[in-house]
């Protein structure tokens, strides 16, 4: 069958044509997704064809400093059958999560805050840009100091780390609503409350997404930071570990943990972020 | 009785360099119950700041703006504005921007779809019900916004060139529109526009205004019946009665300028 029509095609043709039209975009559309995971899968092999041949042909160091990824393997699967890999991710995402979501409810809502109140805007802004500029790595020893080497203080680390990207995205984003939004709400009779939940923050949602993508990243770094200067477990306890006892393969394998870690929370978060806000499309 | 009366109003602007704009000078202005107005005139003769008083946007600087004798204290239900673009939430679908108002009411929603689905039939939107602004062209859209602002059904309908945007063939759909929903439900109008034509085929009353200071130059009456024939020696006649008007407003203006 021909993939066009004429004037005088009937309804009949007329739909045939959809529906190869149809089937022809489809098959498209899967063979996009195909080559797409393909290509991804060839990209992630070939890496580690390089990082395998690289120490064992002696190119950069050798096997015992820069363990190749099948000695990594060969270390790190009998310690996630023994549990113990799992159970240092877990301890470190219960530290990464907790310490995430305190720090988005409050660096939203004090974004909110200081975005559409003014005094409040004028009392915090100032001290808000100044502890912006410290990096939360910075404030890893003084914490140990004071609060020692407890789950809170990692917690707390974590929260401090990704409260400002947070932050400063949604006061940018909730400050700057399109003025046309609020009279279109306030004309149609929209309270504060409903003008707040419906209007500002959906508006305000791409830069929230942006600060909070931000914020898991830095969640990570804190993350480790605080591990390293005292833990008694955690992926970066582990490393640590490694590093004591010169295993290099175990210092590596928690480099990958670490990698993977970082790329699912993106996915999942832009997979999230898809299904919640259909009407938003960000670029990645 | 009128319905929104504007009694000598002004409104004045500070420039950055502390120059004073008089947007609105000592502008009076009647609205009745069933009537579309159509305020025409150039650019910077304050006829979108005369829409922003009465939606109660603004305030004015000088004088009062009343709805059914009310003075207005700000924007509410009763006063739904159309805007030109970029209005709609962009974060909901047709039908969801369409409920907003009767949901902000709280509306159950049995009678928020009810009423919905109606305007979305009399704009004949049914299948775009359920997609997103962006799915939609111009003309959608702004069929929406006219749904939305029509659903809490207001006592007036302020309209900011709302058609400026779309093509040329959708405009003049639109405007057919227009002029159904304001007789099937007896609407009472206020339209903004920069096009004599638009003003000459919808109008019943059209406001002509003269820049720097904005002020009402004079209040037309067409009495001419819908629907309008473009290609008529009536409608001719009115369009170069509005057009001159505008044109020695626009010519003063410049005058001023050059002064």
């Amino acid at each position: 069958m021909t993939m066009s029509v004429q004037r005088t095609s009937s309804d009949d043709e007329v739909k045939g044509v959809e529906a190869i039209f149809l089937a022809r975009h489809r098959d498209e559309l899967r063979r996009r997704g195909l080559s797409r995971a393909a290509l991804n899968i060839v990209g992630v092999m070939l890496f580690l064809t390089v990082w395998e041949m690289l120490p064992r042909l002696g190119l950069v160091g050798n096997i015992i400093l820069f363990p190749p990824p099948s000695i990594v393997i060969q270390t790190m699967w009998p310690m996630t059958l023994s549990g113990e890999v799992p159970y240092n991710i877990a301890i470190s995402l219960v530290r990464a999560g907790s310490g995430y979501v305190l720090a988005s409810v409050l660096a939203i809502t004090i974004g909110v805050l200081t975005a559409r109140n003014r005094t409040i805007r004028d009392l915090l802004e100032p001290l808000l840009h100044g502890f912006r500029s410290i990096p939360a790595i910075a404030v890893v020893p003084i914490s140990v100091l004071w609060f020692g080497i407890g789950e809170e203080t990692k917690i707390l680390l974590v929260t401090l780390g990704a409260f400002f990207p947070i932050w400063i995205n949604t006061f940018i984003g909730v400050r700057d609503v399109h003025p046309i939004y609020l009279r279109s709400a306030a004309c149609l009779g929209a309270s504060r409350r409903q003008t707040l939940f419906l209007v500002i923050l959906p508006a305000a949602i791409p830069l929230i997404i942006a600060g909070m993508r931000q914020g898991v990243a830095v969640s990570l770094i804190v993350l480790v930071a605080a591990e390293l200067a005292g833990a008694r477990a955690g992926v970066a306890y582990m490393m640590s570990l490694g590093h004591q006892l010169f295993r290099t393969d175990i210092m590596f394998g928690g480099l990958v943990i670490l990698a993977v870690l970082g790329f699912t929370a993106d996915r999942l978060f832009v997979g999230l972020c898809r299904r919640l806000f259909p009407w938003y499309r960000p670029a990645a | 009785m009128s319905l929104v009366s504007v009694q000598n109003v002004s409104h004045l602007y500070v420039g950055t360099d502390y120059a004073v704009t008089w947007a609105l000078r000592a502008v009076d202005l009647e609205l009745s119950k069933g009537t579309l107005t159509c305020i025409v005139g150039p650019s910077g003769c304050g006829k979108t700041t005369l829409l922003q008083l009465i939606a109660g946007f603004v305030e004015p600087t000088f004088g009062e703006v009343r709805l059914n004798s009310e003075p207005i204290r700000g924007p509410g239900p009763d006063r739904s504005v159309v805007f030109q673009e970029y209005a709609l939430f962009a974060w909901m679908t047709a039908r969801q921007n369409v409920e907003f108002g009767l949901r902000a009411a709280g509306m159950p929603k049995a009678e928020r779809h009810k009423r919905s689905n109606e305007l979305l039939a009399i704009m004949k939107l049914e299948a775009a019900a359920d997609k997103y602004p962006h799915e939609l062209s111009g003309g959608m859209r702004q069929r929406v916004a006219v749904a939305r602002g029509l659903a809490i059904r207001p006592a007036v309908l302020l309209m900011d060139e709302p058609f400026a945007a779309v093509d040329a063939i959708t405009r003049m759909t639109l405007q057919g529109e227009l002029l159904r929903l304001w007789r099937e439900l007896g609407l009472s109008i206020l339209f903004i526009t920069h096009n004599v034509d638009e003003a000459v085929y919808l109008s019943n009353q059209v406001v002509v205004m003269s820049a720097h200071p904005g002020t009402v130059k004079e209040i037309v009456s067409i009495d001419f019946p819908h629907p309008r024939d473009r290609g008529s020696a009536i409608f001719a006649k009115w369009y170069a009665r509005i057009s001159s008007s505008m044109d020695e407003s626009e010519r003063a203006a410049q005058e001023l300028g050059a002064a």
